[in-house]
């Protein structure tokens, strides 16, 4: 009884865990390149819409829900494409422009949602799926064999990621413009270039973390369906030390607290539900507080526009 | 006949003033903290306003409405507009409002204010208005009880407080009724809009065994999804008739029909009484009512709308009371 607990509690983690690590990752990649986007929530708002809209206009479906989640990658590109226009072109302040980003992601999701759709309905979205003889292996099989295809499709994107940003030129580039932009500019990188790119691609990744919500985990679309999500990611990234194993590791640490906090409430174990609740934030900050080593392992630039014609 | 033309003056006058109280048109505004979309508390209250405002005819009450004001000081500045734009009537549509209310409502002597689920009327210008959860819940309990086969029974609540309390506890006394055997279990989210939350615990529930399950507020709709996944799971939903999102999984329902206290509201002002009452929403007075899904009905055992039926009417006439304490 007891292993079944523990191994639905890992179990449940692992699908949970993958809206943190699609919008971090994407955020990572931004970061490393010296801009915080504070946005992504409500680019997963919109995102979380759009994919939702194109599987309901297509009627369901397998192929509508990897249609909805590309237009979902395609209006996070465009929304990371107006922070990228703002922050890096504009050189505005980016947490002010981050908040506002939010703000207008909410607020269009809605619009859009109250204009096209008209009230709470449902679709087929994807659902789980118990891949044949590997989901009869013990323990594994139950853990790691019976989740959606985007987990899995997930599981890819973290290694292609580190891969990109430790193994390529333009990951170099990356992180040369987030530490010491001056000193990659005069190496004829273009700074500005690269941040755009980065701040679209982590545009692009908050998008599809928002149609994994609602095509994937709720199958529905509902007004703030985010619930705080995309903050929460942008906290692991810090916590992941801006690498993506890191942030792999913290979303999958408060994803397995979530889950233990809930299976202590559905199983009547005596204690406080508020506590509980509370947990996996409790964890993350004593986490957070305990590696006090992550502000050297920051972008030295995060959060500073560059000034071509300034001088240090 | 000085006397009589003035008796006449007089009468004309009151006549005059007391058509123009009557046919003068309400102001009323409505402030929620999700959308009028939710398909469940928000929701129920917007569908109220409009059906007695097709009941009054629509140039006596017009209305005006505040989505997604969760935040105190969001909706404070909103409902301190909304008075100082002259409406009558202002219902902050949550318990969470009340003090925001008392703050308020001493400014706005002739304007009315309104919220709930509460029983305190801290101003003689506040409505409290107070759905009995707990008798639906209860009558929502015995179809479980009656219905489960594994003998668990999984309760999806926000934050334990208000309406969620007395839903739980109506809804464990109705399982407890008709089968002593089986276990409700309870886990609270700590929000009313996290449907994503909502559904991993209806998730950990089922894999916990639990094969009816219910909630309440507006997260219920990311559990009923989860619900859904699975044949021959059930959910029993609150606040509105949620069957239109899983026409195959939501057995029965709860519905509150805000309607009859926006119509008291309006007959109470215009016999001059601001406010200061609790309104009631029951079976009693058709506050709350019981939908059951007829296509699915044959889920649950022959005899058990009969028997929920049965206990409802007593609810109704008073002899079968549901225990809050």
């Amino acid at each position: 009884m007891l292993s079944e607990i523990i191994i639905g509690i890992i179990a449940a983690a692992i699908p949970l865990s993958i809206t943190f690590v699609l919008v971090g990752i994407g955020e990572m990649f931004n970061q490393r390149a010296g801009v915080f986007n504070l946005g992504a929530e409500g680019i997963m708002m919109v995102g979380a819409f759009l994919g939702f809209y194109v599987e309901y206009i297509m009627k369901s479906g397998p192929g509508s829900s990897f249609l909805g989640m590309i237009a979902a990658i395609a209006v996070g590109s465009l929304m990371g494409a107006v922070m990228a226009v703002t922050c890096v072109n504009f050189k505005a302040e980016q947490g002010i422009a981050g908040i506002a980003l939010f703000m207008l992601g909410w607020g269009v999701a809605g619009m859009l949602f109250r204009v096209y759709i008209g009230g709470t309905t449902s679709i087929v979205g994807l659902k789980a799926l118990d891949i044949p003889f590997l989901n009869s292996i013990p323990v594994l099989g139950a853990i790691l064999f019976s989740h959606n295809i985007m987990v899995y499709i997930t599981l890819v994107i973290i290694p292609l990621s580190w891969y990109l940003l430790n193994r390529t030129a333009w990951g170099l580039k990356v992180k040369a413009v987030g530490t010491a932009p001056r000193a990659a500019d005069t190496m004829g990188v273009k700074v500005d270039r690269i941040r755009f790119q980065c701040v679209v691609i982590g545009g692009a990744m908050a998008g599809l973390a928002g149609a994994y919500l609602s095509i994937c985990q709720t199958h529905i679309y509902a007004d703030n369906i985010t619930a705080g999500r995309g903050f929460i990611a942008v906290a692991l990234v810090y916590f992941g030390k801006w690498k993506p194993t890191g942030i792999l590791w913290g979303a999958l640490l408060f994803s397995l607290a979530h889950s233990f906090q809930r299976s202590i409430q559905v199983y009547g174990i005596d204690f406080p539900y508020e506590i509980a609740v509370m947990f996996p934030y409790i964890l993350v900050i004593a986490v957070l507080a305990i590696s006090g080593s992550s502000r050297i392992m920051a972008p030295t630039m995060l959060g500073r526009p560059y000034y071509r014609e300034q001088r240090d | 006949m000085k006397m009589l033309k003035r008796i006449l003056l007089i009468w004309s006058a009151i006549g005059m003033i007391s058509s123009s109280v009557l046919a003068a048109e309400t102001k009323l505004a409505l402030v929620i903290p999700s959308t009028i979309d939710d398909l469940a508390w928000s929701q129920a209250m917007y569908q109220g306003i409009k059906d007695a405002q097709t009941e009054l005819g629509a140039d006596k009450l017009t209305f005006e409405v505040s989505e997604r004001l969760w935040n105190a000081v969001d909706a404070g500045a909103a409902i301190r507009q909304y008075a100082l734009k002259g409406f009558n009537i202002i219902i902050a549509h949550g318990a969470q409002y009340q003090s925001l209310l008392a703050d308020i409502a001493p400014d706005f002597p002739k304007t009315s204010f309104a919220y709930g689920t509460g029983f305190n009327t801290p101003e003689p210008n506040i409505f409290a208005y107070d759905p009995h959860a707990q008798e639906g819940a209860y009558l929502l309990g015995m179809l479980a009880g009656l219905t489960t086969r594994s003998g668990i029974i999984g309760l999806v609540g926000p934050i334990k407080a208000g309406d969620a309390i007395k839903y739980n506890k109506g809804f464990e006394q109705g399982v407890m009724s008709v089968n002593s055997k089986a276990k409700v279990r309870v886990a609270y989210t700590g929000s009313f809009g996290d449907l994503v939350a909502a559904g991993e615990i209806a998730r950990t529930h089922i894999k916990a065994g639990a094969d009816v399950l219910t909630g309440t507020s507006q997260q219920t709709v990311g559990a009923i999804n989860v619900v859904a996944e699975k044949e021959g799971l059930v959910w029993l939903s609150s606040d509105m008739d949620q069957k239109s999102i899983a026409p195959k999984t939501v057995l029965a329902a709860q519905v509150y029909n805000f309607k009859n206290v926006i119509l008291n509201i309006v007959k109470n002002r215009a016999s001059g009484v601001y406010g200061g009452k609790h309104l009631e929403l029951s079976f009693a007075n058709g506050g709350l009512i019981l939908n059951f899904n007829d296509a699915i009905i044959g889920i649950a055992p022959k005899n058990a709308r009969e028997k929920i039926l049965a206990a409802k009417e007593k609810i109704i006439d008073g002899s079968l009371k549901i225990e809050l304490n």
